[in-house]
């Protein structure tokens, strides 16, 4: 489309036969910056297209919504169904964060947070309760978000299914279906060969009872926080076009056991080596003389914590005692012994899934 | 701690580009122009046009040299440039008859009508590396023409008549199901979902990454598939491009493009009363003969419809031939992955814990597990040595 090549000769080569139009976009590009793009990037019609996507994905928590990806300027895999969305739900007034794995000065998330100051002129905070919209790769802060806030979370791999099937055609059957006995064999099986269910992150996870999520990468420490929360969870996918959505007071449920519960990552005796935290997620750290130290893995609330170790997650709210998951109170503590409920009747009487069939046997119900 | 840890990741991220960029300038040679690209590595910029999805020769040698060559970084800088252009107009089909052919063979037939046209090429050339060409400096236009004292007579060239259209006058072609009515899909702006129609799996693969498209279509000739082609034309040259024009209504040429198109019949069985070829097509912007022809294969391959052989399996094809979907998410496990890492090492440790596994991790304490309340009502914990398949794994 940007040859505009006026001469009507098809045999003449277009190298030569180059115009104005061409020069003048070519000559464009000797410009700084992002002038001669639209606000935010992306087109009007494309930011609305993901705005309907997004719309359409809180109407119906939990299931996929395919969108017609757009290519950016940044990797396919490295956050561009996150930064669509992002582009599409910011303006000009909002404060924007970026994160990646917990860290705001990660030079991934410098990009993406120096693309949205250059093309949408947003604000951007490090810190998570000032920021309107967060945007985040497989994690969760661990500072309680309020109903005014957006966290959009970057997905690499759209459905739970993957794991157990690798066709998507497949596996949308079986969301019309609410046909989950594959996972909850999987699920079983791994109980039977390791003690317990084997899978790290991307944990399993039933939204309002109906549809099974992949929760993007989050460490299961972060499922928790997904269960009626204030605030509003996008997920979006660029490789895989796809936008889902946890609302704000949605039931979400990490598939589990009754006899074997959902259990978050464990730091038997660890804390943090900066602010001494023992309720957040710790990552370690090998340093250069072969001692291995633990540290917080969000970044901007541990550097808060450094100033005051006792400040509780829900500091910035006016109520405390906020279920933010692990190391705050657990509002459900009761009804903690019904993970699995909600989809193991089902599974057990699933006709489509033989539950004998091995899980290595993929595809066995594939039309 | 590297690449997170760091204040400043902005400035970071300015000295990286500043280093890529002073490799392209180290050394004394001349910078390379875009002209010199365009006229002289065509068939790098036709590769960056095809993967592109947009056909921009300029554009695409100010990519390859912006990309130092890279292909599939050239492509992914002109498609994040088109995606942010408007669409004006849809161009008119144009009928491939029209096509002002440089090159075309027909290997069906030994001779076929409007003949065999060998054109430019290397099929036939002794790969022998050439060292006079690496005294060639600079261009003597004199002497520099091979083809200088060739006695050619002006006739216009005879249109050819495709090679498809001889079989199909006997009835021997086996139309491709067709989806009725509408306009053709346009991946870019709807996304694929399966089943997807053969507009969605041609487009695709005209766009696909043209390794992916070459290994993918060798692998059904290799035995992992049934179809095995006959090639009715290999065709290089150029299309018109047509619109309808605004004012006056009638359709005007407003430009042409290069391309290779290729053309292949398969024989099928199915219907045993009445045998028929079955019909693969394959089109690409620019001059890359191998990707058309594979492309070729896999259409007619994923027109079978099977899952049986990777590439029959449209879903399969179209998942992993996009070059950009595949080099993003390759490099992207250079991003940090700490977080989840740390998350399989809960898990390893835990189950290695439970398994009594030798050392398992000194500062481990032996007890912890406990905290968890799974680790001891383990009786029937199975010891085998045997390594099942240890899936903690997190595919971000």
């Amino acid at each position: 489309m940007t040859e505009t090549d006026t001469d009507i000769d098809p045999t003449t080569t277009t190298e030569t036969a180059s115009t104005d139009a061409l020069d003048a976009a070519l000559e464009s590009f000797e410009d700084d910056g992002l002038d001669g793009y639209n606000y935010a990037y992306l087109d009007e019609h494309t930011k609305r297209e993901v705005r309907r996507a997004v719309l359409k994905a809180i109407a119906l928590p939990g299931h996929q919504v395919p969108y017609a990806s757009r290519p950016m300027p940044l990797a396919r895999g490295w956050g561009t169904g996150g930064i669509q969305a992002s582009l599409s739900i910011l303006g000009p007034e909002d404060t924007f964060k970026v994160i990646d794995q917990g860290s705001d000065e990660s030079v991934n998330a410098a990009n993406i947070r120096r693309l949205a100051t250059d093309t949408a002129g947003v604000a951007t905070t490090t810190d998570t309760t000032e920021a309107d919209v967060v945007q985040t790769r497989h994690r969760i802060p661990e500072e309680v978000m309020t109903d005014d806030q957006i966290l959009v979370l970057q997905v690499p791999v759209t459905d739970a299914l993957r794991k157990v099937d690798s066709s998507d055609a497949a596996n949308r059957r079986r969301h019309a279906h609410r046909n989950y006995g594959k996972m909850w064999v999987h699920l079983y099986e791994n109980v039977v060969e390791w003690g317990e269910i084997n899978i790290a992150s991307r944990y399993p996870t039933m939204v309002a009872g109906r549809y099974l999520m992949d929760p993007s990468p989050i460490p299961r420490w972060d499922v928790p926080k997904l269960d009626h929360a204030d605030n509003l969870f996008v997920f979006a996918a660029g490789r895989e076009a796809r936008i889902y959505a946890v609302p704000p007071h949605t039931e979400v449920e990490p598939l589990a056991f009754e006899d074997r519960d959902f259990q978050v990552e464990r730091f038997p005796d660890q804390s943090c080596h900066a602010c001494g935290s023992t309720d957040t997620y710790l990552t370690e750290v090998e340093t250069d003389d072969g001692r291995r130290l633990y540290t917080c893995n969000d970044t901007s609330f541990c550097l808060k914590r450094r100033d005051d170790p006792e400040l509780p997650k829900d500091h910035h709210l006016d109520r405390d005692g906020v279920d933010w998951g692990p190391g705050t109170p657990d509002i459900e503590e009761e009804a903690g012994a019904v993970a699995g409920d909600d989809g193991g009747p089902d599974a057990d009487s699933e006709a489509g899934d033989d539950p004998d069939a091995p899980v290595a046997e993929q595809g066995g119900d594939r039309a | 701690m590297g690449y997170v840890a760091v204040k400043a990741g902005e400035e970071l991220i300015d000295r990286a580009e500043q280093l890529f960029e002073k490799q392209r300038l180290d050394g004394d040679a001349e910078t390379v122009s875009v002209e010199q690209i365009a006229g002289q590595l065509e068939r790098l910029t036709a590769q960056a046009m095809s993967e592109g999805g947009l056909y921009a020769p300029r554009l695409a040698a100010l990519a390859v040299k912006q990309s130092q060559g890279d292909t599939v970084e050239a492509a992914f800088l002109l498609r994040a440039y088109r995606s942010t252009l408007e669409r004006w107009d849809e161009t008119s089909p144009v009928d491939p008859a029209e096509m002002f052919a440089t090159r075309r063979v027909s290997p069906a037939y030994k001779d076929v009508p409007g003949g065999q046209i060998l054109g430019p090429t290397k099929d036939y050339t002794q790969r022998l590396l050439d060292f006079d060409l690496e005294a060639e400096d600079e261009r003597d236009a004199e002497t520099a023409d091979p083809t200088d004292d060739w006695n050619l007579d002006e006739e216009s060239p005879e249109s050819l008549t495709n090679v498809m259209e001889v079989l199909r006058e006997e009835g021997l072609v086996h139309e491709p199901e067709v989806t009725p009515g509408g306009e053709p899909a346009d991946t870019t702006r709807e996304p694929v979902t399966h089943p997807a129609g053969r507009d969605e799996v041609l487009q695709e693969l005209a766009r696909g990454d043209t390794g992916a498209v070459t290994a993918l279509g060798y692998s059904a000739l290799r035995g992992y598939g049934q179809v095995h082609p006959t090639l009715a034309e290999v065709r290089v040259g150029k299309l018109p491009v047509q619109i309808d024009h605004p004012y006056t209504g009638e359709s005007v040429t407003v430009t042409d493009v290069e391309v290779t198109e290729s053309e292949a019949v398969v024989p099928v069985y199915a219907k045993r009363d009445d045998p028929q070829f079955a019909f693969g097509y394959g089109l690409t912007f620019g001059r890359n003969e191998r990707k058309a022809i594979a492309m070729t294969i896999l259409d007619a391959s994923i027109q079978l419809d099977s899952e049986d052989e990777p590439a029959e399996n449209a879903e399969f094809v179209l998942d992993v031939v996009d070059g950009m979907d595949s080099f993003g998410f390759i490099e992207h496990l250079k991003l940090p992955h700490y977080v989840t890492f740390q998350s399989i090492l809960d898990r390893i440790r835990g189950i290695r814990e439970r398994k009594g596994a030798g050392g398992a991790g000194a500062e481990e304490p032996e007890s912890d597990a406990g905290a968890s309340g799974d680790e001891s009502d383990e009786p029937t914990e199975r010891d085998e040595t045997e390594p099942a398949a240890m899936e903690a794994g997190d595919d971000d």
